[in-house]
């Protein structure tokens, strides 16, 4: 197989195709390195490439495989991360300045997971600085370029992840989401992103920016490669008490293409108000899809959503701000123009406003899923209002006057976090500048397998995910 | 457009109460916004009830989880 046939698999594909020993991780490697040698300055999306190290661990994964040691999952696939995941004693820049030397002491469970399901991890991937913007900007690694047009936002946080994917460079990279950095990089680059359930994967050894609204998930080709790396992330871990200690599920085994009389809500005006035109045609054309498979679709408009949006403006903020007071007192001038300016927000909030957003998020995860999913499997909304956006009309460095912009980039996702459903966006055609539309779908919590039955079911159907932005 | 009231009185008081000052233009743009969040938080008044606490979320979690995956 070519250097650029093997980069055009998915990481389910590769890793079967490893464990049958049809492909060697040796390959898998050198076509990924060969890759980024021909497109990574279009991109940007790279903070740190071993390349001696994952030929390393290549070539000990094809001689274990040779003396017949079982496979792990994902063993012999090559992977890049968004550079929050600590790995002990290797750089963890978190997209800073500020971080631009620290080396964690222990290594994310994650990390370890993937580690012993056989992924070789090649380095790390370029991010929206501490995990805080919607757009991919980064003032201090330069921005990440979408590999659809480089004049265009990635999308962010997980800006490296969503290029690294898209672009062929990798088949699956950790991101992470708080208000839709898994799912806007996904949506604007073209991949899949999975968005699980709040707690469902631990956060032990990830760099924190909401301890409410934190998520780890992964930015990859397909719905089933989303379904396996779960699989092999999720579940309880000591480190992170608040990890869920419900069962994790084969759920790849759920995916059996068959969405007949399934229930769809979709859901307005809220997720609606301002869209632009050709977002709205492709969401359309979507919706059209699953109900040519059977599913059966219903406008609501869920009475809790008022509620819902207004808080979860406030507890990522007022969370965020309180990690980053010290630096902020102490070296505001270190953090890019925007990311000072969206912290310093957060001290504005009163506390009682937050414990408010806080306490009432119980109650209004019940009445949502009443309202919502109560007659319905999923709901389904655009994950971006807009058209994908250029980096330079959400810079915020350049000119203030970009703020809104910029900040109502994640109107969609966001209040997916406040409620902490699983949450996927799949690619579901293009925009009339030729940038990628996301359609996001959200589920009852742990309700992963359903979410995923459906994307690989709209998968099945589409090709957008196996659109190709570089050749 | 005119910066809102609110916000030099609320540079003040984030000054007061985190030591943090204004860090730039934008930060200032980004105050003029509560406006619209103080409206937001002012139409939900009387909704919280006495007994919700933040423990509540974990437990609806699991009361709303999907059964039939």
């Amino acid at each position: 197989m070519s250097p650029d046939a093997l980069c055009e698999l998915s990481m389910t594909d590769a890793a079967d195709a490893f464990a049958r020993g049809e492909v060697k991780a040796a390959s898998l490697v050198d076509a990924m390195l060969h890759r980024l040698g021909q497109h990574e300055a279009k991109v940007n999306c790279l903070i740190r490439l071993d390349a001696e190290e994952a030929r390393l661990a290549a070539h000990a994964a094809d001689k274990a495989r040779t003396e017949g040691t079982r496979p792990g999952p994902l063993a012999g696939v090559p992977m890049l991360h968004k550079d929050m995941y600590y790995r002990q004693g290797r750089v963890s820049t978190c997209g800073s300045k500020i971080r631009r030397d620290f080396v964690p002491s222990v290594t994310a469970t994650v990390l370890k997971r993937l580690d012993a399901a056989g992924a070789i991890d090649c380095g790390t991937l370029n991010m929206a600085e501490f995990a805080q913007n919607p757009t991919g900007h980064n003032a201090h690694f330069g921005d990440c370029m979408n590999p659809w047009n480089a004049a265009h936002c990635t999308g962010g946080s997980s800006s490296g992840s969503g290029a690294a994917v898209a672009a062929r460079f990798v088949t699956a990279a950790l991101g992470s989401d708080t208000g839709g950095s898994i799912r806007l990089p996904a949506a604007m680059c073209g991949v899949t992103g999975l968005k699980p359930t709040q707690t469902r994967v631990p956060r032990t050894g990830v760099m924190p920016l909401s301890f409410s609204a934190d998520n780890v998930g992964p930015l990859c080709r397909t719905a089933r490669d989303a379904a396996r790396f779960l699989s092999v992330t999720a579940g309880h871990c000591p480190g992170d008490p608040t990890s869920a200690r419900e069962a994790v599920l084969d759920y790849e085994a759920a995916l059996n293409g068959d969405i007949r009389g399934l229930r769809v809500a979709v859901i307005e005006p809220w997720f609606f108000d301002g869209i632009d035109t050709s977002v709205g045609l492709a969401f359309e054309a979507a919706i059209q899809v699953l109900q040519s498979l059977g599913a059966r679709i219903e406008m609501i408009s869920p009475a809790s959503l008022k509620a819902v949006t207004t808080y979860t403006a406030i507890v990522s903020r007022v969370e965020g701000a309180a990690i980053h007071a010290n630096w902020m007192r102490e070296r505001p001038g270190d953090y890019a123009t925007h990311l000072s300016a969206r912290i310093y927000g957060g001290y504005a909030i009163p506390g009682t406003a937050y414990l408010e957003a806080l306490s009432r998020r119980g109650a209004l995860l019940r009445r949502f899923c009443d309202e919502a999913l109560g007659r319905f499997d999923v709901v389904a909304t655009p994950a971006l209002r807009t058209r994908t956006p250029t980096r330079a009309e959400t810079d915020i460095d350049a000119d203030a006057q970009n703020w809104h912009r910029f900040m109502d980039l994640s109107a969609n996702t966001r209040p997916f976090n406040y409620l902490g459903l699983p949450t996927v966006s799949v690619p579901a055609g293009f925009d009339d500048r030729g940038l990628p539309v996301g359609l996001q779908l959200a589920a009852r919590p742990f309700g992963e397998a359903r979410l995923l039955r459906v994307a690989d079911a709209f998968q099945r159907e589409t090709d957008w995910h196996k659109r190709n932005p570089l050749g | 457009m005119a910066e809102p009231k609110l916000v030099l009185p609320t540079m003040d008081a984030i000054r007061r109460w985190q030591g943090v000052a204004v860090p730039n233009a934008a930060a200032r743009v980004g105050l003029a916004d509560f406006e619209a969040l103080i409206e937001a938080l002012e139409a939900l008044r009387g909704e919280m009830v006495f007994e919700e606490e933040p423990s509540g979320f974990e437990a609806a979690l699991q009361a709303c989880k999907d059964n039939q995956a």
